[in-house]
């Protein structure tokens, strides 16, 4: 894709708007905080998807709050990506015996989470939950427990509001159809 | 009949579809297995196998099966209505069916765009797997 194309040609129908977005966050928001009551949270974000999710959720919460962040090495091309996944950012903070909330942009198959509960439980929280703010289980592989979910996601390629092809589209607002024919 | 162990099975992929799905799992360490079992569907009076199926990948973890293919909807009739007598014939197996859209929406995710070609072909001229 050129960068000087127009970002909207490739972006077919919306399928969230930035109302309904907004709305179901804080919805999350206040549930995640009654689930919560009297806790200190610790909102574990996953780089890169969770950018606009994330801060956007964190400002619903009504309890106390402390985050981090995660990001591990993305599957690739084979001349690109070598041996298995690894963290490329791990978390500054310890979890033993806090309450610990990992949020997420999309679960499908469920490989990354899956990766990465593994990786959190080894730390010892004194509880691990997981929201997502787009749940596609049609595809799920691995059996998760998601304990808050946004929206069930269309058997369709999104985009929009953190979601991404090839680090383009973050921006929007809204999540929509990606077309990638356009 | 119940289900066999694979008598063909192989050591090399049949599509580089599947090989790419392997190297994911791995990527994530999930451990599979290739065409490690034959589910037979169909068998004569005299008990001759008349039509069987054999999934891709097995994850031994998840107990689930899984069947890749990048023909386009229109064209899986056959391997859907395999599956659904599978399921019928062993209701306590478990498998999933990735079809094109699946696998496109994988190599997206992956950034993978330039390999969607040679992978999956395109949409009139699909890679024939399975």
């Amino acid at each position: 894709m050129n960068p000087a194309e127009p970002l909207l040609p490739a972006v077919g129908r919306v399928v969230f708007t930035a109302a309904q977005i907004h709305s179901r966050v804080q919805e999350l928001g206040a549930q995640i905080s009654r689930d919560h009551a009297g806790q200190e949270l610790v909102v574990i974000g996953i780089l890169k998807g969770t950018l606009f999710f994330l801060a956007d959720l964190l400002r619903c919460l009504t309890i106390p709050a402390i985050v981090d962040f995660m990001a591990i090495s993305r599957f690739g091309p084979s001349s690109e990506t070598g041996g298995a996944a690894r963290l490329v950012k791990d978390l500054d903070l310890s979890l033993h015996q806090r309450q610990v909330l990992v949020v997420e942009d999309i679960v499908d198959t469920g490989f990354t989470l899956s990766y990465l509960l593994r990786t959190l439980n080894t730390r010892r929280p004194a509880s691990l939950k997981v929201c997502v703010l787009l749940n596609r289980p049609r595809r799920r592989m691995i059996d998760l427990t998601l304990d808050y979910v946004g929206f069930e996601a269309p058997d369709e390629f999104v985009v929009g509001y953190g979601l991404q092809v090839e680090e383009r589209f973050r921006q929007l607002p809204y999540i929509a159809v990606y077309n990638p024919a356009t | 009949m119940g289900p066999l162990s694979n008598p063909n099975r192989r050591s090399d992929f049949a599509h580089p579809i599947e090989a790419e799905f392997a190297r994911l799992l791995d990527f994530y360490r999930i451990p599979w297995e290739y065409e490690p079992t034959t589910f037979p569907l169909a068998a004569d009076e005299a008990g001759n196998l008349l039509q069987a199926f054999t999934p891709d990948f097995f994850l031994p973890l998840q107990e689930l099966y899984v069947e890749l293919t990048t023909r386009r909807q229109d064209l899986i009739t056959d391997k859907n209505r395999k599956i659904r007598t599978l399921k019928q014939q062993y209701p306590r197996v478990n498998i999933k069916l990735l079809n094109r859209r699946d696998m496109t929406s994988l190599l997206l995710k992956y950034g993978m765009t330039g390999e969607s070609g040679q992978l999956i072909g395109s949409p009139n001229n699909p890679y024939e797997s399975g």
